[in-house]
């Protein structure tokens, strides 16, 4: 009796085993194993020129661009003079609590928080009520009156974090009905914030080219040499640099006839025309102190 | 007394205050800095014409005093001598600048020129000059007069400095080293004690080869070799005089004596004396011929080395099971290990930097040849391979010197390798060679 009560159990569990190992043989390898495939990543080669203005955004600079960035493909909103927004027209922000801004529409209005992303659902209602502008324009960074009246006073714990948030809204994805991801010529400062990255990093691949560094063993990780060089427009030496500092050792001064044997070597010096005032006047430090 | 400034005091106090005052005001104009730091450590391209006669007769030895002076460079591995054959300008008068775009064009950054002239007392009389090529301004600039014999020398010692004016460091052309010349088949090998200059050239045998002699090791002064050889008794300590020839034994023990060192000082000679199964280190002052223990310990303590300012010295012992290399005051006392990576450790030498000790390295079936500092830390292997053995340092402390066995019917040969494990050269010998030892400077 006994033997056949556990014989039971034994059949049973043998039988349980076989079936999940059997479902999982069977679901697991018949997956057929796929690579996604991979989105080709077109890269453009760009000249130096090319890439300073990229950087540079001048101002009064050639209009290479004549459609406006657009980033979504929506109703085009109107123009707004300041797309950064002053301080001063900071949007109030606007708690369940707080008096009502002072309303254009005359009804209480609580106004939303300016958020990153314009409401689709506010978009579409206003589709109905704004008329096309005659030409696309780079929309509104920051739609400061006409937002949906909402009256419903909802708990909105989303809505915490634009209330912690003091920051200015400066960016919302620009619509127009036509994508084009290029922004217009410049930011909104004019230039970038220091230029040096850009012509610095050529003048450095290109020095470097001719420096040959003395080999000093473990004295060389600690070595330094600072100059002061003026350039022609033509990128040649106006003048010899001029080292800062006498060096202290014997190895440091080798250290500093390299380089500057290597910026008279490799002059001229192929730097863009439009940071002429920039790099005219400089101090290349060649070094090996690594921070 | 009253307090006077003499004009040259006054000058550089005036300079100093200028100095100082600039440098806030060069800071506050602000100009962009733009940081380089990826250099290439390449060797510098130099330009060697051969160096002109100042009589007829001297054409030979300019000739070969500019081929020295470009073996000696390029064998250092920091510098590319350009070939001859490229260069535009022929220098004919040192006395007067060279036309540097010349020598740019064939982008050479430096320029040696130089001037061997007959004496008429007998002498020669040799002038050189190193010349920056980009800047136009002369590096340095020397005259030597020397026996015409001493041509070579000479060429070693321009080499020095031309290598100590471009590289910030000493040079180490000027030197020799002691080694074991091998000759005759394996099992009959004939071993003698031979001298050369560091390059090869000048080969000289000091003994016989009838005695096996080995570990020769130079003395400060670099006029005495002190080696181990087996005479007809056990093998003992000898001191050889270069200039005389004369030997003498170092002490007179019972038992072996071997791995002798010179002091930095020269005075004294350290060395390992056999007594039963263990081996200790002892110091003997060559003047008073007494004789100091500096280790009793139940174990092989061999190979000591000082440090270059005497104070310690780093041996090789097996007290903690297998031979490791160990650093203890030059007094004696307690030992302290300091190599503990895999394998065994021997033939510790203390650079004349003081910077590093090199060893031999065994385990895994190579033999490594190594540099570590005198802590411990930094182990770096240098090369590997079947059997590489013995190094010894160049005077500058930047140049290894070891000898390797490849194995087989073959025989050993020396080789140099730069600390940083680059540029491994092998130096020529007349036949095999083992056991180097590099002098000091000469000069």
């Amino acid at each position: 009796m006994k033997l056949e009560k556990i014989d039971k159990t034994l059949v049973a569990s043998v039988a349980l085993h076989v079936l999940v190992i059997g479902w999982g043989l069977l679901s697991f390898s018949s997956k057929a194993f796929e690579l996604p495939p991979q989105d080709a990543v077109a890269v453009d080669t760009i000249s130096e020129d090319q890439l300073a203005k990229v950087m540079a955004g001048m101002k009064s600079g050639k209009k290479e661009s004549p459609k406006p960035l657009v980033e979504k493909v929506a109703e085009a909103k109107p123009p707004v003079e300041d797309a950064v927004g002053k301080i001063s027209e900071k949007a109030p922000v606007v708690t369940e609590t707080a008096p009502p801004p002072e309303p254009k529409p005359p009804e209480k209005i609580v106004e939303k928080p300016v958020e990153k992303k314009p409401d689709p659902i506010a978009e579409a209602l206003k589709k109905e009520e704004t008329k096309p502008p005659p030409k696309p324009q780079v929309a509104a960074a920051k739609p400061p009156a006409p937002a949906k009246p909402k009256t419903e006073r909802v708990f909105d714990a989303a809505k915490m974090a634009a209330l912690i948030d003091k920051r200015d809204p400066s960016r919302q994805a620009m619509t127009g009905d036509t994508l084009n991801s290029n922004a217009a010529l410049g930011l909104a400062k004019g230039k970038s914030a220091d230029n040096s990255a850009t012509w610095g990093a050529l003048f450095q691949s290109q020095v470097e080219r001719c420096w040959k560094k003395p080999y000093g063993g473990i004295e060389a990780q600690k070595s330094e040499a600072a100059f002061v060089i003026r350039l022609k427009r033509d990128g040649t030496l106006e003048s010899m640099p001029q080292p800062e500092g006498t060096p202290a050792t014997p190895f440091l001064r080798v250290y500093q006839e390299s380089a500057l044997r290597a910026i008279i070597e490799c002059q001229p010096y192929n730097l863009p025309a439009a940071f002429f005032e920039e790099w005219k006047f400089f101090a290349p430090v060649f070094t090996d102190r690594r921070p | 007394m009253p307090f006077r400034l003499n004009r040259r005091q006054i000058i550089s106090g005036m300079a100093a205050t200028g100095a100082l005052a600039a440098a806030p005001l060069r800071d506050a104009f602000g100009q962009a800095r733009v940081q380089i730091t990826e250099g290439n450590v390449a060797p510098l391209p130099i330009a060697l014409p051969n160096f002109v006669a100042g009589t007829p007769a001297d054409a030979e030895v300019g000739v070969g005093v500019a081929q020295v002076i470009t073996n000696n460079l390029k064998r250092s591995g920091l510098f590319a001598p350009i070939d001859q054959a490229a260069y535009i300008e022929k220098i004919t008068n040192i006395d007067s600048p060279p036309q540097f775009n010349s020598w740019k064009s064939i982008n050479a950054q430096a320029l040696v020129t130089g001037r061997m002239t007959r004496q008429g007392d007998g002498r020669l009389k040799a002038e050189f000059r190193l010349w920056d090529v980009a800047t136009g301004q002369q590096l340095t600039g020397q005259q030597y007069f020397t026996s015409p014999e001493y041509w070579r020398r000479i060429a070693h010692i321009i080499s020095d400095q031309i290598y100590e004016r471009l590289t910030g460091e000493k040079g180490y052309f000027d030197s020799r080293v002691v080694f074991i010349d091998e000759t005759g088949p394996k099992e009959r090998r004939v071993k003698r004690l031979a001298l050369m200059d560091q390059d090869g050239a000048n080969v000289r045998y000091l003994t016989r080869g009838t005695d096996l002699v080995l570990t020769p090791r130079f003395s400060p002064s670099t006029q005495e070799i002190t080696y181990m050889e087996f005479g007809q008794g056990d093998p003992r300590v000898y001191l050889f005089n270069i200039e005389t020839g004369q030997r003498e034994i170092v002490g007179n023990f019972p038992g072996m004596s071997f791995s002798p060192r010179f002091s930095p000082d020269g005075q004294r000679v350290i060395m390992s004396l056999q007594q039963g199964g263990n081996s200790n280190l002892f110091v003997m002052d060559l003047r008073s011929k007494s004789t100091t223990r500096l280790t009793d310990a139940p174990a092989i303590d061999t190979s000591p080395s000082y440090a270059p300012d005497g104070s310690k010295i780093c041996f090789e012992s097996d007290r903690g099971g297998k031979p490791q290399i160990y650093v203890m005051a030059a007094t004696g006392g307690a030992a302290q290990r300091i190599s503990f990576g895999e394998g065994s450790y021997s033939t510790p030498v203390w650079s004349p930097r003081g910077d590093y000790i090199a060893f031999t390295k065994q385990g895994g079936g190579q033999f490594s040849i190594g540099i570590m500092k005198p802590d411990g830390s930094g182990e770096r292997l240098l090369t590997s391979g079947f059997h590489n053995e013995g190094p010894t340092f160049a005077p500058n402390g930047r140049v290894l010197m070891f000898f390797r066995d490849p194995g087989g019917n073959g025989g050993p040969s020396l080789f140099t390798v730069d600390i940083s494990g680059r540029n491994e050269q092998r130096v020529p010998t007349p036949g095999f060679a083992s056991d180097p030892a590099w002098s000091p400077l000469l000069s």
